[in-house]
């Protein structure tokens, strides 16, 4: 999923420093499952926004909604009375449901209140590690379902580098080497042979390198 | 507790207005000494900046 991040406080009330109305939007999806934006965290900072700007003396007007999903058009037609309504949006959504509203309520400011970080795997409770980088080239298949794009800091594809050592990366202790964890599962699985393959040298055209991305299906299309 | 005093310190509120104790019902005493601790640890805060003011918040 989307992992995001609130924003500080502070950063906040700066950003909606010049709108006296303001609608808190939230996403029911991604950002909900990661405690980030969700209805609940839709309350929490619409209760400490309308404390602060009270003590500030601004008093704000501050308004509390939540959609399904604010990456689609057809879940942010359901609060287009409270976005007109309001003088900006301060979105609680990834900066995909960020910039949705943005496009789809143009004449209206969607402001981003959060983060949004990495896609990642809450690997226990409150803990969120990264574990894809949309590439757009998948090689799971090769690298015993560990990514090393995502997970190895150099995004080496050819074994681990010189800092690799006890298993840790030399970027922080904390962190696994995940070609140490590639190796060790292809060795459990007994698909060692895997890492012997030539591999030609990477498209990176399918990742960032070719520029912003689009998928068009043409069998779904109206 | 830890977010929600950090929350309170950004709201502007403070927060060393909220403190949460653990003790059994048969701590009659030391109820007491906590609730006379809060008591004067309040009064030198001084009332709630946001009390009276009529709006929901």
């Amino acid at each position: 999923m989307i992992i995001g991040e609130q924003k500080p406080l502070d950063e906040i009330k700066q950003m909606i420093a010049d709108y006296q109305k303001v609608l808190i939007l939230g996403c029911g999806t991604c950002v909900t499952v990661c405690f980030a934006g969700g209805e609940k965290e839709v309350g929490i900072l619409a209760s400490a926004l309308r404390m602060a700007t009270k003590l500030d003396g601004q008093n704000k007007e501050i308004l509390e909604a939540t959609v399904q999903r604010q990456c689609e058009y057809e879940y942010n037609e359901e609060v287009t009375d409270l976005v007109r309504e309001a003088d900006a949006v301060l979105s609680l959504a990834c900066g995909i449901g960020v910039q949705t509203m943005n496009e789809q309520f143009p004449d209206k400011i969607t402001l981003p209140g959060l983060n949004t970080s990495f896609l990642g795997q809450p690997t226990e409770q409150g803990v969120w590690d990264e574990r894809c980088q949309a590439c757009g080239n998948c090689i799971l298949d090769k690298t015993a379902g560990i990514c090393p794009i995502a997970r190895c800091s150099k995004s080496l594809l050819n074994g681990p580098c010189g800092g690799s050592k006890d298993g840790k990366c030399e970027i922080d202790p904390e962190v696994d080497c995940a070609w140490q964890l590639i190796h060790d599962r292809l060795q459990a699985l007994g698909r060692l042979d895997l890492l012997t393959e030539i591999q030609p040298a990477r498209d990176w055209s399918t990742s960032r390198d070719g520029g912003p991305r689009k998928i068009v299906r043409e069998d779904l299309r109206l | 507790m830890g977010y929600a005093k950090k929350l309170l310190d950004q709201i502007g509120l403070g927060g060393e207005r909220l403190e949460m104790y653990f003790l059994s019902s048969a701590e009659g005493a030391r109820f007491a000494e906590i609730a006379t601790e809060m008591t004067e640890r309040i009064r030198e805060l001084g009332p709630n900046p946001l009390k009276n003011e009529g709006a929901r918040i």
